[in-house]
């Protein structure tokens, strides 16, 4: 693990959105067999709550520049004053360009402000954090519009019952601004690439681009569950003993990184994969269960890239000393000692689709014509 | 843990209410799924620090069977 601190940067902002539509476990009784039991059962091992679902026309750069909107809004900021953006997720709206690019044009940000896409999922608010770090301690950019975001749950066949209760999509915008004021924020950071395929889309790269023969392959499982090659695979059993190697001591290291006691800090925020999960990395680090929200995966389930984010905007209360923690894909995995002092918490909010989203059909023919040089 | 803590910790453990002895066959139980194999590694990966994976899953037949990997 490597352990970097960076100075004179602070978190002043953070908001997350949700989609308009969700579902509640409780509404799923017909999964289990409609034994109230049974459903019981599951909501206490696992944590099963609440999970938003972003429609089918909505994408995370929607998202995200709708949460950096409001957050703009909401903290006066002048979107002139923005000369870095830095967009992290795993699901494009296109292939190319990135979607930083995208949100760059949508946001209307000046021209000499750079922009960079990080390719990473639970992991990742991290990874571009401290990137947005390093870039502003030099005092080169001095206001930086991180979004982070990745619709897990928005691609999930919500029949396949291992996967479709545990993701739900949100996304979110936060403002990192040069300060005079020395203010230290410590990074710990590492990767296993050699566990690249314990979490994976195996289909639609350049590898093995998605094609008519590989688009409806799929495997069912005993339980009946179809999961289709399409959407890739988690390898839970690997993935767990990955997480409980990694996560206790992530979070010991960074906490000595920043040369804190667990008492001094306000809060942990630790990536919600799901209860069982949150809960056995508390027990294994031994931090106070108090300072460590797991009912944020009951509120709002895993959201991938945007778990930490959801985590922090959840809270109500102020903050000074956190600590985040976070692992997945890649296999990689990150931790924040943060100062929060000061950050404007702008909470979750609800994004709704514009009237005027064009439908799949309205863009297939603005494609169609700007391809023949038509368009308007 | 001796014996008979065991079996309690994982009657809780699989959320089941079925009395569970060594001799208990896992596929007989209702309970006996992907839940239960994930609170399953996690419970012997905090209270006896080992670690198991699938492969132990499909040889593992009895609650015997997993008291034998817990070193009991």
């Amino acid at each position: 693990m490597t352990v970097s601190s960076y100075t004179h940067v602070q978190i002043s902002g953070i908001k997350t959105v949700v989609p308009e539509h969700f579902i509640d476990i409780d509404d799923e009784m017909q999964y289990f067999d409609n034994n109230p039991k049974k459903l019981a059962r599951a909501k206490k091992m696992m944590g099963y709550g609440r999970r938003y679902i972003a429609d089918e026309l909505t994408t995370v750069t929607d998202m995200a520049v709708d949460a950096a909107e409001k957050l703009l809004t909401e903290m006066s900021i002048d979107r002139g004053d923005i000369d870095l953006l830095i967009f992290v997720n795993q699901k494009p709206d296109y292939p190319e360009p990135c979607d930083a690019c995208v949100a760059h044009g949508r946001l209307r940000l000046k021209k000499s402000c750079t922009t960079l896409d990080i390719n990473l999922g639970c992991s990742g608010y991290i990874h571009a954090l401290m990137t947005a770090h390093a870039f502003v301690s030099t005092g080169a950019f001095k206001t930086c519009l991180l979004l982070a975001g990745d619709l897990c749950a928005k691609i999930n066949d919500q029949t396949n019952r291992k996967v479709a209760p545990v993701f739900g999509d949100t996304a979110s915008a936060t403002i990192l601004k040069y300060t005079s004021e020395e203010r230290k924020a410590y990074f710990v950071t590492g990767t296993d690439g050699l566990g690249w395929n314990k979490i994976v889309h195996p289909l639609g790269g350049t590898r093995l681009p998605l094609s008519k023969d590989t688009i409806d392959l799929y495997v069912e499982d005993v339980s009946g569950n179809k999961t289709l090659l399409s959407q890739g695979i988690l390898k839970g059993e690997d993935v767990f003993n990955f997480t409980m190697d990694v996560a206790p001591t992530l979070l010991k290291e960074t906490m000595k990184a920043a040369a804190w006691d667990k008492d001094d800090i306000d809060l942990f925020a630790i990536h919600q994969a799901n209860k069982q999960i949150v809960e056995n990395i508390i027990s294994k680090a031994e931090i106070p269960a108090e300072k460590a929200p797991i009912d944020v995966f009951s509120k709002y389930a895993n959201n991938s890239t945007n778990s930490v984010a959801t985590v922090l905007c959840d809270q109500d209360k102020e903050m000074k000393k956190v600590i985040l923690c976070t692992f997945g894909i890649g296999l990689s995995w990150g931790g924040a000692a943060l100062d929060l002092s000061g950050m404007y918490n702008g909470g979750v909010s609800k994004y709704i689709t514009p009237k005027n989203t064009p439908t799949r059909k309205q863009q297939l023919e603005y494609w169609t014509n700007y391809f023949k040089g038509a368009e308007e | 843990m001796n014996k008979e803590e065991f079996l309690t910790n994982m009657q809780d453990v699989l959320q089941t209410e079925e009395d569970l002895n060594y001799e208990t066959v896992l596929e007989d139980l209702d309970e006996w799924d992907s839940l239960s194999v994930m609170a399953t590694m996690a419970f012997l990966e905090k209270n006896f620090n080992i670690k198991t994976t699938m492969k132990d899953y499909k040889e593992m037949k009895t609650i015997g069977d997993i008291a034998k990997k817990a070193g009991l």
